[in-house]
C-alpha cells in the first residue's frame, strides 16, 4: 500500500514536472537557476569594482579622505535597515507558503519601504559628500570608486524596490498567491544579495581603516 | 507567526526551507554580529592586522547566515550552489588580483 502510495507521489512529480514550463531537464526551476547564475555574475562584477576601490585606497593626491567623510552611525543605520528588510522578505516568503496573501503583501511593502529608506540614505549621505565635503565622482580617486561602486549598489536596491513594489501591486489585485511562490522566492534571491553586497561594502570601505 | 516547520521543495529549487524560528534567530544573529562590528571600531589600541582580520571574519559569518538561510543555499540544489559559489571564490580571486597588481595591501604597511 505504502509502496504503491509512493510511485504515485513520483509518478505525480514527473507528470507535474513534465507539465511545468518552468522546470527543465536538470529538474530545476529555470527562474532560479538563472537568477542564481545572474547573481553568480553579479558576484564578478561587484569584485571588479570593490577591487578597484582597493586599489587606489589611499592613493589620491588630494583630499577628502574617507575618515573625513564617512558618518558611520548613518551607514551603520543603512545597513541595519538591509538586514532587517532581509529579515521581512524572509517572513514574506512563509506567508505566502501558507497562502496568507494579505499578511505575504505586508512584509513585501515593510520590506520595499526599508528598502527606500536606504536609497534616501545613500541620497543624503551623496548630498553631503558633494555639498559639504566637495567631493565628486571626479575630485579624485576615491571619489571615483567610491561612488562608482556605491552608486550601483545603490541602484541595485532601486531596481529591487520596484521589483517588491510590483508584486505588492500584484498580490492587492489578487494575483498572486502560493502558485507564485517561485516569483516572490526569486525577487527574494535578488534582495538578499543586495543585502549581502552591502555587508561586503560596509565591512571593507566603511569600517576598515 | 507560526512555525512552519521545514517543508520539502516543490518549486523545483532542490532542498527545503528554515523554519521562521530559524529566520529569526538568524536575524538577531546578524544584528548583534553588525553591533560587535561597530563597536570594534571604538575600543582603542587594536593592532590594525586584528582590527582588519576581526571585522573581515564577522563579514564573512553575516555572509555566509544570510546566503545560507535567508537565501537558502544550504539547502538548494548543488548546481545552484555551483552557480553562485564559483563565480564569488572567481570575484574574491579578482580583488585579491587587482590588490597585488597595485600594491595594495589590508594588513600590511603600504611601501614608500
Amino acid at each position: 500500500m505504502a509502496d504503491h502510495a509512493a510511485t504515485h507521489a513520483v509518478s505525480h512529480a514527473v507528470t507535474h514536472a513534465v507539465h511545468d514550463p518552468n522546470i527543465g531537464t536538470t529538474g530545476l526551476d529555470h527562474r532560479k537557476m538563472g537568477m542564481w547564475a545572474f547573481l553568480g555574475s553579479d558576484c564578478m562584477f561587484f569584485g571588479s569594482l570593490i577591487g578597484t576601490y582597493l586599489a587606489y585606497k589611499g592613493k589620491s593626491i588630494s583630499g577628502p579622505t574617507p575618515r573625513d567623510v564617512f558618518d558611520i552611525p548613518l551607514t551603520s543605520y543603512s545597513a541595519a535597515l538591509l538586514l532587517a528588510s532581509s529579515l521581512t522578505m524572509v517572513l514574506a516568503l512563509a506567508a505566502l507558503q501558507d497562502n496568507r496573501v494579505k499578511v505575504a503583501a505586508g512584509w513585501l511593502l515593510a520590506t520595499a519601504a526599508m528598502g527606500l529608506h536606504f536609497v534616501l540614505n545613500q541620497v543624503y549621505e551623496f548630498w553631503t559628500f558633494v555639498h559639504h565635503h566637495d567631493l565628486t565622482l571626479g575630485t579624485s580617486l576615491f571619489g571615483s570608486t567610491f561612488f562608482v561602486l556605491t552608486g550601483f549598489h545603490g541602484a541595485h536596491v532601486t531596481g529591487g524596490v520596484i521589483w517588491l513594489l510590483l508584486l505588492v501591486s500584484l498580490a492587492w489585485r489578487g494575483q498572486l498567491d502560493r502558485r507564485d511562490y517561485t516569483k516572490v522566492e526569486v525577487a527574494g534571491l535578488y534582495w538578499h544579495f543586495v543585502d549581502i553586497v552591502w555587508i561586503a561594502i560596509f565591512t571593507i570601505i566603511y569600517l576598515i581603516p | 507567526m507560526a512555525d512552519h516547520g521545514t517543508t520539502a521543495a516543490t518549486h523545483g529549487g532542490g532542498g527545503g526551507h528554515a523554519t521562521v524560528r530559524t529566520y529569526i534567530q538568524v536575524a538577531i544573529a546578524l544584528a548583534l554580529i553588525t553591533g560587535v562590528e561597530v563597536a570594534t571600531l571604538y575600543i582603542p589600541g587594536i593592532p590594525n592586522p586584528v582590527l582588519v582580520i576581526s571585522l573581515l571574519l564577522m563579514s564573512a559569518v553575516k555572509f555566509y547566515l544570510v546566503v545560507g538561510f535567508f537565501m537558502h543555499l544550504k539547502y538548494d540544489h548543488q548546481i545552484m550552489r555551483a552557480l553562485f559559489v564559483g563565480p564569488l571564490l572567481i570575484a574574491v580571486a579578482i580583488i585579491l588580483a587587482v590588490m597585488a597588481l597595485f600594491s595594495a595591501f589590508l594588513l600590511l604597511p603600504r611601501p614608500h
